[in-house]
């Protein structure tokens, strides 16, 4: 296994491969396919086309089909969550960074399973995608750092279970910006989700540091997701499944 | 006012459970009062009135149930609400709530939700113990291209697993 790292939306994308012919490909497929995402959606760039629509100089009708899409899926999310989760910041301006690394993570998954990979490992800033196993057979193993001492794990998690998805969100991070159409409660500085598709735990884990516990019992009743959350004042609460799932050694 | 349009969302789910919760009790009242009425009508603590105070333990300020209250456990018949199918139990305990649980809980579309999932305070000593698992990916809140740099995850990539 090599792990291949390239820079992009403002962080750093690690996929882990075997080391066999056709990974070349496959690297340079996911940078392309991030690199896509990065140029349309991205806030910081001034060309992209979320940028044109933020200063007005290109109506939201007048989009492409795949920036409407993915915005009616951000709306969606919106609904969905309560308003825990939104598309837009406090001005208005429409920023879909809270689902967009996700979505190029899915197709990303998609061109490298293209490519004959089964066993792999995708992490784009801390958001962790993978399938398969490890080299040697052992299920891949995350761990989540520590959100008062980013040099520490806090725990590790085995994703040997049916799903492969895991997201954190954080409220200390700058580099997540975390706005929502409901009051901001502040009570987890962290929030672990592991769910089916990185889509699903990336928003929720939004939507749960943005809604607190409300927003956490709501998820809980109506998605198949473990959870574990770190609260402000360090106590911590886990699924059930997400317990189970601790890495034991 | 937006946000309390907004906020309605969030709360549906909980509006289900409290629905469930009344649904549940509106059943299990009728069965109750069938079964008691050879007892005095007055007691009313096997059911506390339905409310959002009315949550497991909350009996216990009520006065002490005569020993002709119920045990056991009640199960309400399912309702269609239109938040979808509910049914709800209650366990008993000399006439006083000791536990809900939801036996059925669809969503508008039928499709079943899970609710047996909660968020359980864990020790950070279960939590820790898996610290000195051997990973192979470090995630966490996104960092920056800058914060990447001295990130465990940079280490691992850097040693090549």
């Amino acid at each position: 296994m090599t792990s291949h790292t390239f820079e992009t939306m403002g962080t750093v994308v690690s996929l882990v491969l075997p080391d066999r012919a056709g990974s070349g490909q496959a690297v340079s497929a996911v940078t392309n396919r991030f690199r896509d995402f990065d140029e349309r959606y991205s806030l910081y760039r001034e060309d992209s086309e979320l940028s044109r629509i933020a200063r007005g100089e290109l109506a939201l009708t007048a989009s492409s089909e795949v920036l409407r899409a993915t915005y009616a899926a951000a709306l969606d999310w919106r609904t969905a969550t309560g308003g825990a989760f939104t598309p837009h910041r406090p001005d208005d301006t429409i920023d879909l960074n809270g689902i967009v690394k996700a979505l190029a993570m899915q197709a990303a998954a998609q061109d490298i399973l293209h490519a004959g990979f089964t066993d792999w490992c995708l992490n784009a800033g801390g958001d962790v995608l993978c399938s398969g196993r490890e080299a040697d057979g052992s299920p891949w193993q995350v761990g989540i750092v520590d959100p008062t001492n980013r040099a520490s794990l806090l725990f590790a998690v085995s994703m040997d279970g049916a799903r492969h998805a895991i997201a954190t969100s954080g409220s200390a991070e700058r580099g997540d910006h975390i706005w929502s159409a409901t009051a901001i409660d502040p009570r987890f500085a962290q929030a672990t989700v592991i769910a089916d598709t990185i889509e699903t735990a990336d928003v929720l884990a939004t939507a749960i540091i943005a809604g607190g516990s409300i927003a956490l019992e709501s998820i809980l009743q109506r998605w198949r997701v473990d959870v574990l959350t770190v609260a402000r004042d360090g106590e911590m609460t886990a699924t059930p499944g997400f317990a189970s799932l601790l890495a034991s050694s | 006012m937006r946000t309390r349009a907004t906020l309605s969302g969030i709360f549906a789910s909980v509006a289900i459970l409290l629905v469930g919760w009344e649904a549940g009790m509106a059943a299990i009242t009728n069965t109750t009062t069938g079964a008691t009425t050879t007892t005095t009508g007055t007691s009313a603590a096997p059911t506390p009135a339905p409310s959002a105070s009315a949550v497991p333990g909350a009996g216990a300020s009520t006065s002490p149930a005569p020993a002709t209250a119920p045990s056991g456990s009640f199960t309400g018949s399912s309702v269609n609400t239109r938040y979808g199918d509910v049914q709800v139990q209650i366990v008993v305990a000399s006439g006083t709530i000791t536990d809900v649980k939801a036996l059925r809980l669809t969503d508008a579309d039928g499709r079943s939700v899970q609710i047996s999932t909660r968020a359980a305070p864990i020790l950070r000593s279960e939590v820790l113990s898996s610290q000195s698992a051997r990973v192979s990916s470090v995630g966490g809140a996104t960092y920056t291209s800058d914060a990447y740099l001295s990130s465990l995850q940079s280490a691992l990539d850097q040693a090549g697993l």
